[in-house]
């Protein structure tokens, strides 16, 4: 109370000159975030309305809008086959929701045990899984086309979905440990003493619970799955197998000046995530915090 | 540990195999597979001969190598000053009490960090695109003609030109991260320092800064361990050129393992980076624990 009225008392004693100050603050602040923000949606609508004009309105003026809006080069893309568009997009969404389910799947499992069972070598296997956040990537992409093709496993369907578990993982485990950690064990207690054995006091008592941590890494692990590129870059060569950011680098190529076209390719195979992230922004948001901070 | 989570050693073991095995087989094999042929020269085809440690003597007088190294370390300075400093001048600005649409700017300065690097390089190739990009359209609509020009061709600034891109994507996502952990603080500090006299500047360092602390070395240590893998965007971009101006360490290596075919010289690039980076990280970790305990601040 005492603290509001000496507020209040401060507030009183500004004049008509410190409230013009105040106004002109208040609007270069809003002006200056409101750039920021623009510039950061800016691009999607840029491609959005360029991609309905003809290749010969765009390359006259790059900026106006289009007056006679067309949708003629999604019909380009998405009726020659040689694109891949469809094909491409099929190729990441079952990728992306393969990993998605045996990430959230081993994370849970591993995550629970190490957190839990007690047994020699579980602070070892934790910081071996721990080790996976650590190293590059990018130093395992000429070896790991080496093992996959010498093992018969790169260039299948499920070639990526093997590196990208692996690579979620760690993250999962980590998040589902700690998770674990922080909740007291009287449940599990209570369902063993009713006989309830550990699987079935894992999947049926334990999952629930942990539910939201698990939404969390799928939160993290879509976009990240999605928007892979290197693995899928040395693993796939077959282009009927390309995800959908490796297709895109193809359209480079095939589209060269036209861009009206590579814009409409870029935004029909972004659309899943643009999608997903504007209809979901708060819980993705909130969740991928969570992943970067933990973590 | 309590006694009633004491599964059989069997059930533990059948639930932690496929899991184990997968993850080994994709991350602990390569590595060691990487190490063994950096000791070959083999140029991808079935001849292999061991040199021994030659791959290692060459990498480490590499001048191509080192200057990508320096680039992924200019990458990593450019991202802590850009991204992270915007972030918390714009996390500043936004809790003001005199800023609306906080939760635009929040949905919309995240969006970036969630699209693919691929195609965040196209958008900034189409930006830079000499006839038809963004930025020469805007240079001549201000009646400044004379600065266009073709951007990614220039040696001089490339680094610039793609650096800008990355802290572009992320000023959002650090913003976010940022105002998640100024959320956690008591306002009534801010009111208090307010009505002390301290002015907005003197707030932000001497009240938010050390406050955020532990948000802002996050920040930092996802700012270094990023930008030690870039790669996607620049792949997108330049190919590391024009000639190796905007090379970093997994493009060059990339590059001579497959597009030159030289596996073995580029296994031991793979090693180099895995070394490089590993030190980088647990470097600038070293630094922030010693400056943090330097100054006596928790």
């Amino acid at each position: 109370m005492a603290k509001n009225a000496v507020g209040i008392a401060g507030k009183k004693k500004s004049t008509a000159g410190e409230k013009a100050k105040k106004g002109i603050l208040a609007f270069i602040l809003n002006a200056i975030l409101i750039i920021f923000s623009a510039t950061c949606i800016f691009p999607l609508i840029w491609m959005f309305y360029s991609s309905l004009k003809p290749k010969r309105v765009f390359n006259a003026d790059i900026i106006g809008l289009p007056k006679e809006p067309t949708l003629v080069n999604y019909q380009k893309i998405t009726s020659n086959a040689d694109y891949h568009i469809w094909q491409s997009m099929g190729n990441s969404a079952r990728t992306t929701i393969l990993s998605l389910f045996f990430i959230v799947l081993f994370g849970f499992i591993v995550g629970y045990i190490l957190a839990r069972v007690q047994f020699k070598g579980n602070r070892a296997l934790y910081v071996m899984f721990l080790m996976g956040m650590l190293i590059p990537v990018h130093s395992l992409l000429v070896p790991i086309y080496v093992v996959f093709n010498n093992t018969g496993l790169g260039n299948q369907w499920f070639t990526l979905i093997i590196p990208y578990v692996a690579f979620g993982l760690p993250i999962a485990v980590f998040l589902v440990e700690s998770f674990i950690k922080s909740i007291p064990t009287e449940m599990e207690q209570a369902a063993a003493i009713d006989g309830s054995s550990f699987s079935r006091t894992l999947f049926s008592i334990i999952l629930p619970i942990t539910r939201p941590m698990l939404v969390t890494i799928t939160i993290i692990q879509t976009f990240s799955c999605w928007n892979e590129f290197s693995f899928a870059l040395v693993l796939m060569q077959d282009v009927r197998l390309q995800t959908v950011p490796l297709a895109m680098t193809m359209f480079k190529g095939q589209f060269a000046s036209d861009y009206p076209k590579i814009m409409s390719a870029m935004l029909l195979t972004m659309s899943p995530i643009v999608v997903l992230y504007f209809v979901f922004s708060k819980e993705i948001i909130k969740g991928m915090v969570a992943g970067a901070v933990k973590g | 540990m309590l006694k009633s989570i004491k599964p059989k050693a069997s059930t533990v073991i059948a639930y932690l195999a496929i899991p184990f095995v997968w993850y080994v087989f994709s991350v602990f094999v390569p590595l060691i597979t990487a190490m063994f042929y950096s000791l070959f020269e083999w140029k991808g085809g079935p001849q292999k001969s061991f040199i021994g440690l030659e791959n290692y003597s060459k990498l480490i007088s590499d001048g191509t190598f080192w200057m990508s190294f320096g680039h992924n370390l200019f990458l990593v300075v450019a991202c802590i000053i850009g991204q992270i400093g915007l972030a918390f001048i714009f996390v500043l600005m936004i809790n003001s009490r005199l800023v609306k649409l906080k939760g635009i700017h929040r949905t919309f300065g995240f969006f970036p960090s969630t699209i693919s690097a691929v195609a965040l390089g196209f958008i900034w190739k189409m930006i830079y695109d000499n006839k038809r990009g963004v930025l020469n359209w805007f240079l001549t609509a201000i009646g400044r003609d004379d600065l266009t020009k073709v951007w990614l061709n220039d040696k001089s600034i490339i680094m610039l030109l793609v650096a800008i891109p990355l802290v572009w994507q992320f000023i959002g996502y650090y913003m976010v991260i940022l105002l998640s952990g100024i959320a956690a603080i008591d306002t009534e500090i801010f009111e208090v320092a307010e009505i002390d006299g301290a002015n907005a500047v003197q707030r932000a360092i001497y009240i938010v800064m050390p406050l955020l602390k532990n948000t802002l070395l996050v920040c930092v240590t996802l700012c270094v361990a990023g930008n030690m893998k870039a790669f996607d965007h620049i792949y997108t971009m330049t190919e590391g050129g024009p000639g190796t101006a905007s090379m970093v360490m997994a493009m060059y290596g990339y590059k001579i393992s497959f597009e030159q075919m030289n596996m073995g010289y580029g296994s031991a690039i793979s090693v180099g980076i895995f070394v490089v980076s590993l030190l980088v990280i647990a470097g600038s970790q070293a630094l922030i624990n010693f400056y943090t305990k330097d100054k006596g601040v928790d």
